[in-house]
């Protein structure tokens, strides 16, 4: 889907304020002139390890948060993790090189809204920033059937309690996206507003971050350091 | 008492090459062993001088023949090496056989040596060579016993039995020693040669792991730029449009290659038994029309299935996409496959013009007969397609087949991780 982008709109909203988090410098180079080519994203600081990038987070702020989460030293995953621990409500997009890395599901259940190829095009970048920053889930295809084999997996498996499957419609959804439809034409083809679509997809970000949080309190109580999960 | 020879030839109880430890262990029994001899020649030594001094002791000279013979031999096992070949072996043996008969026939003679051999043949062919002296020595000291006048029946039988029991006992027990040692060895040995295997795999996994690292931090990150630059160049006007575009193309496929081959662990290996894994088959069909239009192929789970079964499905999708680049004008398509309420969905969809779907029409235009081939492909495997189209609103075909009974159906975390996903972001 598009975010509205009146001219009114980018005068009278602050721009943007972007962490981008990736060890190759000409990367953050082009994704900063992706994003501040409009005026209505402004890159507020540059990570290139996940260090680094908890600390420019705590100290800035940023509505969002880019990151690539294969770097050098500490893994990407751990960054997310860690700033969603410290600022909760972080908006986080992965930026990644290779799509179906095990790391991807893993972030988006540590707190991700979705993920984005390296090789998309700038304006696919501007527009999953922006979409993330409203609060919507960016669900590629490929991210959209690893969530399905979670979720058919937990099911197999009989684990966890009837309220954290997905219902019918979402996991109708779910397929359309993993079949390569915009919200717009899942919109078409099942008859319901975009703003639904969107519903159900937030939805099903949701469950997914709440099993996240789950499986990762009950590993801390089994490793007894329960201190890890503050929620 | 006496320095040992190291030994000149390997151990006969040692299977396959000189092993330093088996060798070391059976060395130190030898010793051992010929220390025994020693120890009792000298004794026999002092019992005979003690006997011509005094004068007493029947077949004096008969005694004194035997002391020398051993004492030669016993000289002779010290400088030449314990007795390891057959032969020598033998020889030991006969010499203590006669000595056995000899303390039957003089009682105050009788000597402790003959258990040397018993133990010689323990050490040199563990615990079988032990107890077939011991047995053999045993048999002698029996039978000649039964011969031995004047004695009452019961200690005669007693007496005759004692010595086989403390033979077999001997030669038995050292060949346990010997044997236990030759099989701690092997051990020892195979679990040097696990270790150094271990190190090996740990190494080939480290280099991969750093060539994966590599390539992902250089040529991947290259690739993709270029890709997504080449691609906006293309859409530049004052460019050839067409050549930067193809130009993306190729990166764009050699970089899907590059990933594929980094994701594959080594220890992957080729597909578990006859299944194979429908998303490789995928893949090279979305690879084959890959500079005619964008594919993602988007597989949930990992779906194996017999070969024939991905064979005839790989090759409908392939079908399907050339008449995508053939007829649909399409800039994208999107292959996805699913097992869903056990039947293999697999879906292929472009973003093309689209059609009025009527086989009655496509019949007559002539156009029927792809369609007919992909349908007899699903109808062979059990199953049937769906299509559906707009004029305008692009194709979606739709292959459903039954799961074969028994096919594996991993809908599991790990599957959908390790391969790529060439999946064009899009939300």
């Amino acid at each position: 889907m598009t975010v509205s982008d009146t001219p009114a709109a980018t005068k009278t909203t602050p721009p943007l304020r972007v962490v981008v988090v990736d060890d190759h410098p000409m990367w953050r180079d082009g994704v900063r002139t992706d994003l501040e080519a409009d005026g209505r994203a402004r890159v507020v600081g540059e990570a290139a390890n996940a260090d680094d990038a908890v600390e420019i987070v705590v100290r800035e702020h940023p509505d969002l948060v880019l990151l690539d989460l294969n770097m050098p030293g500490l893994p990407g995953m751990v960054a997310i993790r860690r700033i969603a621990e410290r600022l909760p409500g972080t908006r986080m997009l992965v930026l990644s090189a290779s799509a179906a890395e095990p790391d991807v599901l893993e972030a988006v259940k540590a707190g991700a809204s979705g993920y984005l190829l390296k090789s998309a095009t700038g304006s696919d970048l501007v527009e999953a920033v922006h979409q993330v920053a409203a609060g919507e889930p960016v669900f590629s295809p490929s991210l959209a059937a690893l969530v399905l084999g979670e979720f058919r997996r937990v099911a197999a498996g009989g684990g966890g309690d009837r309220e954290q499957d997905l219902t019918e419609r979402e996991t109708e959804v779910l397929r359309l996206v993993a079949k390569g439809y915009t919200y717009a034409e899942i919109a078409h083809q099942l008859v319901i507003s975009v703003r639904t679509v969107q519903n159900h997809v937030q939805h099903i970000l949701g469950k997914l971050q709440l099993r996240g949080r789950y499986e990762l309190m009950r590993y801390a109580i089994h490793r007894g350091l329960d201190r890890d999960d503050d929620r | 008492m006496s320095p040992a020879p190291a030994p000149p030839e390997r151990p006969a109880t040692a299977a396959g090459p000189p092993d330093p430890v088996a060798a070391t262990g059976v060395a130190a029994l030898a010793r051992g062993v010929l220390a025994i001899r020693w120890a009792v020649l000298a004794w026999m030594l002092v019992v005979v001088a003690n006997a011509a001094v005094s004068g007493r002791g029947t077949g004096l000279g008969v005694a004194i023949a035997a002391v020398a013979t051993v004492a030669v031999w016993v000289t002779w096992l010290t400088f030449a090496g314990p007795p390891r070949t057959t032969r020598m072996l033998l020889a030991d043996l006969t010499i203590a056989a006669a000595l056995v008969v000899v303390g039957a026939r003089q009682p105050w003679f009788a000597t402790v040596y003959p258990v040397t051999a018993a133990l010689a043949w323990g050490a040199a062919r563990g615990v079988g060579g032990g107890l077939v002296a011991g047995g053999a020595l045993g048999l002698v000291s029996f039978v000649t016993g039964l011969t031995i006048p004047d004695q009452p029946v019961s200690a005669q039988l007693i007496g005759s039995l004692r010595d086989p029991v403390n033979f077999l006992l001997a030669g038995g027990g050292l060949g346990f020693v010997a044997t236990l040692l030759d099989r701690s060895a092997a051990q020892v040995r195979a679990a040097q040669v696990e270790q150094v295997r271990a190190t090996e795999r740990a190494a080939r996994a480290t280099e991969r792991e750093s060539l994966g690292r590599q390539i992902h931090d250089s040529v991947l990150q290259t690739l993709a730029l270029v890709h997504k630059r080449g691609r906006e160049l293309a859409e530049h006007p004052q460019v050839d449009g067409a050549e930067v575009g193809r130009l993306a193309d190729l990166a764009a496929a050699q970089e899907r290659t590059l990933r594929t081959m980094i994701l594959r662990r080594p220890d992957d290996g080729p597909p578990d038994d006859t299944r194979t894994a429908l998303r490789d088959r995928l893949d090279r069909a979305a690879d084959a029309v890959a500079v005619d239009v964008d594919t993602a192929v988007t597989v949930v789970g990992d779906i194996r299935l017999p070969a024939a079964h991905v064979h005839e499905l790989g090759a409908a999708v392939e079908q399907a996409l050339n008449n995508v680049v053939r007829h649909a004008g399409a800039t994208h398509a999107w292959v996805f496959a699913e097992i869903a309420d056990d039947q293999v969905v697999v879906s292929v969809r472009d973003d093309g013009c689209g059609f009025a779907f009527d086989p009655d029409a496509l019949r007559a235009t002539g156009k029927f007969g792809l369609l007919r081939s992909i349908q007899g492909r699903a109808e062979d495997l059990g199953g049937s397609v769906r299509v559906d189209s707009a004029p305008g609103r692009g194709t979606e075909l739709e292959l459903r087949v039954p799961v074969p009974t028994g096919a594996q159906r991993n809908t599991g975390e790990r599957s959908g991780h390790r391969r790529t996903d060439q999946g064009h972001d899009r939300e």
